[in-house]
């Protein structure tokens, strides 16, 4: 694909280097709680305001400093990496998640692609009367209900008429229109500025906030994941897949998603690196989380008040900017390592689709 | 949408309105009463929404028709009002008025400076060898870091570096209007520009990886192909062929591009206005969002979905404008 090498800036050291720092954060936030830290995070020591790093000679020296409220840097760092495992990552795992499923979807069945029977209709109108208890719920629900069924009866008994007379037809979803509708309308307004605006409200829990992260990240994935598998749908093991009579969803699931999703190897860290920093920038502006929660961007932003004290930025300003550079040199590697095969050239899960690429070759 | 104030606010305000009997004790009829009052103030009486659904058990909807905050909301704004800001009182057109008189000059400056500064540095990267070195390697690893750093760290460090009173200080850090001189004159300019050295210098360099990287990978493109071979045969100098023949060619498909700098300078002033204490637009949005003075924080919302449009549309015009294939063939 690239015509100038995936290698050109990747060496094997910078890579190791990139995942053994990945390595130390992952591990220091996992065994956060149980590291031996003289201070616990959070907690001001109001003896010892804005103090510089040292060792002191008191057993509990503050190591690496204190904030302009008195929390130990070193524990906020730590317990900062926590936060990174706690929200960032599983962000960008459910965006991640839930675009390539919806722009899967959304390449491969397009606007007319997927039929639903039309008992469905009148089915999930009734749930929605029903959950949402609009008025007269219970006499329209059970109305909704008994024309589903008898539209159902109808379809079933007169299949064999085919498209005539009303048995045959269908509902098609436009799933491309809409995933494509509700990407373009939560990037009408930058990501930043559309967090700010969400979290406007009370402070967010750590849920919500991750629920709102997941929000503006999955466009982008489902975007990458749609257009990819617009070009997978057309490959010849895909056709052979429905030659051979398979069930659509394991077309789908087995033969085209697959494909579809190889991009995500490059695009998931620097979505993750992307997520990274949008939530630093939070932490940094003091939106959203508590101000007790524990982040490398919120003891950036303690420096507004302290602006001399230099061991506030240099702690989590490196250890910041190491991850995200990490993060980036791995999505470099890993997008040459997944962009040199051609995606219809991978592993076969089928025999057919072996087949066939003996074939082309 | 909660239009509610938070019970944070109320315990402020609660608390400023008992400031008149001190030590008195707090009658819950004068309290209901300055609440009743807040509400009133603040349009809070009504309804949130055409339709409201009662919270408990016999779940009841009710039709509240065009007495409700939206309906108001959205009737003021087609007469032009915006509504007016829960902290001060003061209408939000105003104070966006005097927001943008910062944001404006800010933008523009940082565009210009930054679609110049791409598009001479992609010329300069795509002219030297793709793997040789020279400052053109060193600066595509430099831009290729710097894509990875959040602007907030960039803009801190740029704030570290030239306006610490312990490394260089040199630049001022801190926000226009303290010991400001007079507006007009020379001394004004010069602080005006002394001030924007910083933010515009974080803006551009944050936007900067994202728009050389590509162009310089568009005019390698073009510069593979016949045409740029022809110009070459011509006799043209390398420089003549890349900007003449190849750079109106490979921006094409950037504009794009390019015309989303104006979205990410909206979004990039809300962190560098903050940090640097300059008083526009995103510094009112971020304050507004912390103090939940939901007006102000909409109107913030809908100026940056216009900025939005307005840049799709300069994109569409730039595209007929350049492209001669896209106008109608008369």
């Amino acid at each position: 694909m690239n015509a100038r090498g995936p290698t050109r800036f990747a060496s094997g050291s910078a890579y190791w280097g990139a995942v053994a720092w990945l390595a130390l954060v992952v591990g220091v936030g996992v065994l956060g709680p149980w590291l031996p830290l003289p201070y616990p995070p959070a907690t001001p020591d109001l003896a010892h305001i804005a103090i510089p790093p040292g060792w002191g000679n008191s057993a509990a020296a503050h190591y690496f400093g204190t904030d302009p409220a008195g929390r130990d840097v070193l524990a906020e760092l730590v317990f900062g990496a926590r936060e990174l495992l706690t929200l960032s990552l599983p962000a960008t795992a459910l965006a991640t998640l839930l675009g390539a499923s919806a722009g899967g979807a959304a390449g491969f069945w397009g606007n007319r692609g997927l039929a639903l029977p039309l008992a469905i209709g009148p089915l999930a109108l009734a749930a929605g009367w029903w959950l949402l208890a609009l008025p007269y719920w219970l006499i329209s629900s059970i109305i909704l209900l008994i024309i589903s069924f008898l539209i159902f009866i109808y379809q079933w008994k007169f299949a064999r008429l085919g498209p005539r007379r009303f048995a045959g037809v269908t509902l098609p979803l436009p799933l491309d229109s809409l995933v494509l509708g509700v990407a373009t309308l939560l990037s009408a307004v930058p990501r930043l500025v559309l967090v700010v605006a969400l979290a406007a409200g009370p402070p967010l829990s750590t849920s919500q906030l991750l629920a709102v992260l997941v929000l503006v990240a999955w466009p982008d994935t489902a975007r990458l994941v749609r257009a990819q598998m617009l070009r997978v749908r057309v490959q010849p093991f895909v056709e052979a897949a429905w030659a051979s009579g398979l069930p659509e969803w394991r077309i789908w699931w087995r033969h085209a998603l697959p494909h579809a999703c190889q991009p995500l190897w490059a695009s998931a860290p620097l979505s993750l690196a992307g997520l990274i920093g949008l939530e630093s920038t939070l932490a940094f502006l003091g939106i959203g989380l508590l101000p007790t929660t524990a982040s490398w961007g919120h003891l950036l932003g303690t420096l507004r008040q302290e602006p001399t004290a230099w061991w506030l930025v240099v702690g989590p300003g490196s250890a910041l900017l190491f991850t995200l550079l990490a993060l980036q040199e791995v999505a470099r590697q890993l997008s040459g390592l997944h962009s040199s095969k051609e995606y219809f050239n991978k592993t076969a899960s089928d025999v057919t689709a072996a087949h066939l690429r003996t074939k082309i070759k | 949408m909660h239009l509610l104030p938070t019970p944070l606010e109320e315990l402020t305000l609660g608390e400023s309105s008992d400031l008149s009997h001190v030590g008195s004790p707090r009658r819950l009829a004068d309290r209901q009463a300055a609440q009743r009052a807040l509400y009133h103030r603040l349009g809070l009486e009504e309804p949130v929404f055409y339709v409201s659904r009662s919270a408990h058990a016999p779940i009841r909807w009710y039709w509240h028709g065009t007495h409700n905050q939206y309906h108001r909301w959205v009737q003021q704004l087609l007469r032009g009002n915006l509504g007016y800001s829960y902290r001060t009182g003061q209408p939000v057109l105003a104070l966006l008025q005097s927001a943008l008189l910062y944001t404006l000059p800010l933008m523009a400056i940082a565009i210009g400076l930054a679609t110049s500064l791409a598009i001479w540095l992609a010329l300069g990267f795509a002219l030297a060898p793709a793997e040789g070195g020279g400052w053109q390697a060193l600066g595509r690893t430099l831009l290729m870091s710097l894509q990875a750093v959040p602007l907030f760290a960039l803009a801190l460090a740029l704030l570290l570096l030239f306006a610490n009173p312990d490394l260089l200080n040199i630049l001022p850090a801190d926000g226009m209007g303290t010991a400001y001189p007079p507006l007009g004159g020379l001394a004004w300019l010069a602080a005006y520009g002394a001030h924007l050295v910083l933010p515009l210098l974080s803006l551009v360099l944050a936007v900067l990886p994202g728009l050389v990287l590509p162009l310089e990978n568009a005019l390698r493109h073009e510069l593979a192909t016949p045409y740029s071979s022809t110009a070459r045969a011509k006799g043209l100098t390398a420089w003549q062929v890349a900007y003449q023949h190849a750079l109106p060619n490979a921006l094409l498909p950037l504009f794009t591009t390019f015309t989303g700098l104006l979205p990410a300078l909206v979004a990039g002033a809300v962190v560098v206005e903050v940090l640097f204490a300059l008083p526009g637009t995103g510094r009112l949005l971020a304050e507004a969002a912390a103090a939940h003075d939901y007006p102000v924080v909409l109107a913030g919302v809908l100026l940056t979905a216009g900025a939005r449009l307005l840049a799709l549309l300069v994109a569409d015009v730039l595209y007929y404008r350049a492209d001669p294939r896209l106008r109608p063939s008369s």
